[in-house]
């Protein structure tokens, strides 16, 4: 069994480390430093990538229902729209901030924000609607100082400024995913066309020749936006998102 | 090196390095021949309707239940249907496809085998000699499938299909034994199909084969990923709804109590719980009720001959289940019971018990000649 010793201090070892805790004490006398963040008068400054309240933008939705197949709080109920697109509703009462759905979104529809500080009065009211989403919450801030973490040599300290965080996090406009849908097995095709009328932007007809009992099944590659919802719904399984050539 | 060895080697750089086949890459055109319509302006849903539901033809193998895209095909009250098809049916023909009975060549006799023999199997108790659980067992054991298709039973007896994965999951419950009703086998069987890694095992009446193959010769799917075909030897199957309420009401037996239910030598024999005697019904008195399902009467397979492997009670003493072995497949499952000493043999079969009941059941292409099957 190891034995747990006293480390063997010197004369000068101990009288080095009173000194320090002596002029530690004096300086706090002086100057005194707080380690905690004076909340809401002060907020720390978070990371670009800070997982908060989603922002949404239907321009860049293609409704194909990923971020709601993704969510593993299951809190993203597609709504329909007046127009008859599906867009994404948040359950903050079920969110678990993953973002999964950010990364997911092929077209970025869905973006972070710094903001983590919303008050609901109901239960109803968490549900974020998409009408909610599109513009940031309206909160308000009380904070004039911006709280950073320092890491000065060995020790951590804070800095404060006087400035106040951007909240809405700019990021660069996705480029999509370059995804597009394919089939691997044409000979379990049934021809329901199923993937027909689920595709949102039109990428998939099937042509029927009456005359020789055929069904010609196309996906047209320049209009599939490799949103995924052909493969999730074909009733044989048999497509697949590959990598764009 | 060997050349087999080489070839693995190069198998095994191709999926190290990701290079995909050229149906993995995919294909973004492609062509599916859609079968021809008997009545031309119809949709095909009725198409099956008219030729296959309305004639009674339909043995409710449930093929087109398992394959139809909408999902909407169910039965009721143990008839097939399509409740509001004129609005639904996305008339894509993959249910006339598949349908054993829409392009009816009906199956029979004893079928091509290798072997028949006589076993019991020492791990688990069925309804004979358990053949039927030993060889999905056996062949998950040895790695053949990774699942094994079985028909469950609630307390009322009504059927649900239970996903075996281990063999030990044979041991609990009342998966093994027959259960004279219908059983939704093959809707089971396109969702096992979607998670299956090494493949899946199935045992069914002989429609239920008829029906896989079916599914096997139109899709590669089902080629790929149903592995092990155990086919049951059959007379008949009941309906539940009918046959329970016979049981019920007009011989007072209590359905909760009833511990295994058994047809041999023209009578339904019911073990009842807390009863030393067995109760016995003449199949006659079935028949005469209409209880036995009509598209049975169609039906002339008795040995399931489109199978891997055959497994009855007829023709084997008390106690040993008789096993078709068909197939290479089932032969090297039946080779790996031997070599374990999972079941005891027998090569006492009496074929007269077999050919009677396959020439009974021969009898019914008359009732088949019979049918007015619209034009
Ligand atoms: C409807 C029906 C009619 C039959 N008629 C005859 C007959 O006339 N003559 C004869 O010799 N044998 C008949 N059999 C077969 C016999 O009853 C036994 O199932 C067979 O001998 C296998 O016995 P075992 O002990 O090896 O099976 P076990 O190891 O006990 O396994 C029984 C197997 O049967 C399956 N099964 C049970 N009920 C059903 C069902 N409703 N549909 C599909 N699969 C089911 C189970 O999933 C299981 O795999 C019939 C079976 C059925 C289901
Ligand atoms: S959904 Fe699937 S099976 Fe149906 S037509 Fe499209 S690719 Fe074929
Ligand atoms: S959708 Fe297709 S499989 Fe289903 S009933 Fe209609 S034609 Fe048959
Ligand atoms: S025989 Fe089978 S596939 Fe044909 S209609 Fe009846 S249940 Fe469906």
């Amino acid at each position: 069994m190891k034995k747990v010793a006293t480390p063997d201090y010197t004369v000068a070892d101990k009288l080095k480390t009173h000194v320090a805790a002596l002029s530690t004490a004096a300086k706090e006398v002086v100057l005194p430093l707080n380690i905690t963040t004076h909340y809401p008068r002060e907020r720390k400054r978070q990371p670009e990538c800070f997982r908060g309240f989603m922002l949404f933008d239907p321009e860049r939705c293609i409704s194909c229902f990923q971020c709601s197949f993704v969510c593993p709080a299951n809190a993203i109920w597609m709504k329909e729209a007046p127009s008859g697109r599906y867009y994404p509703t948040v359950d903050h009462g079920k969110c678990i901030y993953c973002h999964f759905c950010v990364d997911t979104c092929p077209g970025g529809a869905l973006k972070t924000t710094k903001i983590h500080d919303i008050a609901f009065r109901t239960m109803d009211e968490m549900v974020a609607m998409t009408e909610d989403m599109v513009e940031p919450p309206a909160i308000i801030r009380e904070d004039k100082v911006v709280v950073d973490y320092v890491i000065d040599k060995e020790d951590l300290t804070l800095k404060r400024t006087k400035e106040v965080d951007e909240l809405i996090v700019e990021i660069e406009p996705s480029e999509g995913v370059p995804m597009v849908s394919v089939c691997v097995d044409r000979g379990s095709c049934i021809a329901c066309k199923v993937c027909t009328k689920v595709c949102e932007s039109g990428a998939v007809s099937s042509l029927k020749d009456e005359e020789k009992l055929i069904v010609k099944m196309e996906i047209d590659s320049e209009k599939c936006t490799g949103c995924g919802l052909c493969v999730k719904e074909c009733s044989m399984q048999i497509l697949r998102l590959v990598r764009r050539e | 090196m060997l050349d087999a060895d080489i070839e693995a080697c190069e198998e095994g750089m191709k999926m190290a390095t990701g290079s995909e086949s050229e149906a993995e890459k995919g294909e973004s055109k492609w062509e599916v021949e859609v079968p021809e319509k008997k009545l031309k302006d119809k949709l095909y849903f009725e198409n099956l309707k008219a030729v296959v539901i309305d004639t009674e033809l339909c043995s409710r193998c449930l093929t087109c239940v398992s394959i139809c895209p909408s999902g909407l095909i169910v039965t009721e009250e143990d008839r097939v249907g399509f409740p509001d098809y004129e609005e639904r049916c996305l008339d894509c023909g993959a249910c006339v496809r598949v349908c054993p009975r829409f392009i009816y060549e009906p199956p029979g006799g004893l079928g091509d085998y290798i072997e028949i023999v006589a076993a019991r199997s020492k791990r688990f108790t069925g309804q004979d000699g358990a053949m039927a659980t030993e060889i999905i067992a056996s062949a998950i054991d040895m790695g053949m499938i990774d699942q094994g298709l079985f028909v469950d039973r609630s307390e009322k007896w009504q059927t649900s299909i239970f996903h075996v994965r281990d063999p030990k999951q044979f041991g609990i419950g009342t998966l093994g034994g027959t259960k004279y009703v219908f059983a939704g086998i093959l809707p089971a069987l396109k969702e096992a199909v979607r998670f299956t890694k090494k493949g899946v095992g199935v045992v069914g009446t002989p429609c239920m084969i008829s029906g896989i193959r079916k599914l096997q010769e139109e899709f590669p799917v089902f080629r790929e990923k149903v592995k092990l075909v155990v086919g049951l030897f059959c007379t008949e199957n009941f309906h539940y709804e009918d046959l329970m309420k016979f049981l019920r009401e007009e011989k007072e037996i209590e359905i909760e109590k009833i511990l295994k239910t058994d047809i041999s030598k023209g009578s339904m024999y019911i073990t009842i719980e807390g009863r030393e005697k067995k109760r016995k019904v003449k199949m006659a008195e079935f028949e005469e009720r209409g209880l036995v399902a009509k598209g049975c009467d169609f039906c002339t397979d008795f040995t399931a001959v489109q199978s891997d492997a055959s497994v009855g009670s007829v023709g084997s003493e008390k106690g040993f289940s008789t096993v078709i072995v068909r197939n290479e497949n089932a032969k090297e499952v039946m080779e790996y019971i031997r070599e374990k000493g999972n079941a005891d043999f027998s090569e006492e079969i009496v074929m007269d018990e077999i050919d009677y009941l396959i020439n009974f059941k021969k009898k019914r292409e008359a009732h088949i000649k019979e049918l007015a099957l619209p034009e």
